[in-house]
């Protein structure tokens, strides 16, 4: 099962990447595509939208590290919406929560963004 | 209502990780369903979580080139007790076993330390050309 990443342009500028599927050693490099091209064609403020994400592993994970990483080197501001009990988890155990700051829906993640 | 006596047991061989992972996932799938488990039954998918990584790692680096022989993996659950097992033809990996959790700024490195504390036991054994990974947890 592969992963599937839309993107979508918020009201308030922001980027709202939503992938759908297992976020894994097999779906990472479709995240860090979208994720990339987001940083490329506008202003690097990113929710992305977990909810479709059924299963995340530490491949999954690293890739929104990268992510992170990517973002911040250019001033900009990730935030991860909706994530499902699996998903917590793993950042819990990994004490990634510290470092992602998670948010129940993508309406409050892009608060203030 | 679950019985205490209720087993379950899946095999498979696998050689390609897109549909290697998609089969372990759909054991834990068919696991779930067998013993009447609820789809958040949070002990099944911690189990479920180490599995993707040891599963992960032994699709990615289990399989070296040239190499014809697949990943066998077998799932069984009796008394309560879920237990993996998978066998693979790749290099030992004794040294990354006591690996610890990378700090923040790492994008990988995370999938033994993961795996170790999400069970109960986490077996390995180089048994002449092959590696032997064992999973267990109590449900």
């Amino acid at each position: 099962m592969s992963l599937d990443v839309q993107s979508r342009q918020a009201d308030n500028g922001a980027t709202v990447v939503a992938p759908t599927g297992r976020l894994d050693v097999a779906g990472a490099p479709a995240l860090k595509d979208a994720i990339a091209e987001a940083v490329k064609n506008g202003p690097a403020r990113i929710v992305i939208d977990m909810e479709g994400v059924s299963f995340v592993d530490s491949t999954g994970l690293g890739s929104v590290i990268a992510a992170l990483k990517q973002i911040r080197s250019s001033q900009g501001e990730l935030r991860l919406a909706a994530p499902n009990q699996q998903v917590r988890v793993v950042l819990e155990l990994t004490t990634l929560d510290r470092v992602f700051p998670y948010f129940a829906t993508v309406e409050e993640a892009l608060a203030g963004l | 209502m679950r019985s205490k006596h209720e087993a379950f047991e899946f095999h498979a061989t696998l050689d390609d990780l897109d549909e290697g992972l998609d089969v372990l996932h759909r054991s834990i799938e068919r696991l779930r369903q067998a013993t009447g488990r609820a789809a958040d039954d949070r002990p099944l998918m911690l189990f479920e979580t180490a599995l993707g990584e040891i599963g992960s790692n032994v699709l990615t680096h289990g399989r070296p080139a040239g190499a014809e022989r697949p990943v066998d993996y077998r799932l069984r659950f009796v008394r309560g007790v879920v237990e993996a097992s998978l066998t693979d033809a790749g290099a030992p990996v004794h040294e990354h076993l006591a690996r610890e959790m990378p700090g923040h700024e790492h994008e990988s490195g995370r999938g033994l330390a993961m795996a170790r504390s999400l069970l109960d036991e986490l077996g390995y054994e180089r048994d002449g050309g092959v590696n032997r990974w064992r999973l267990v947890k109590r449900l």
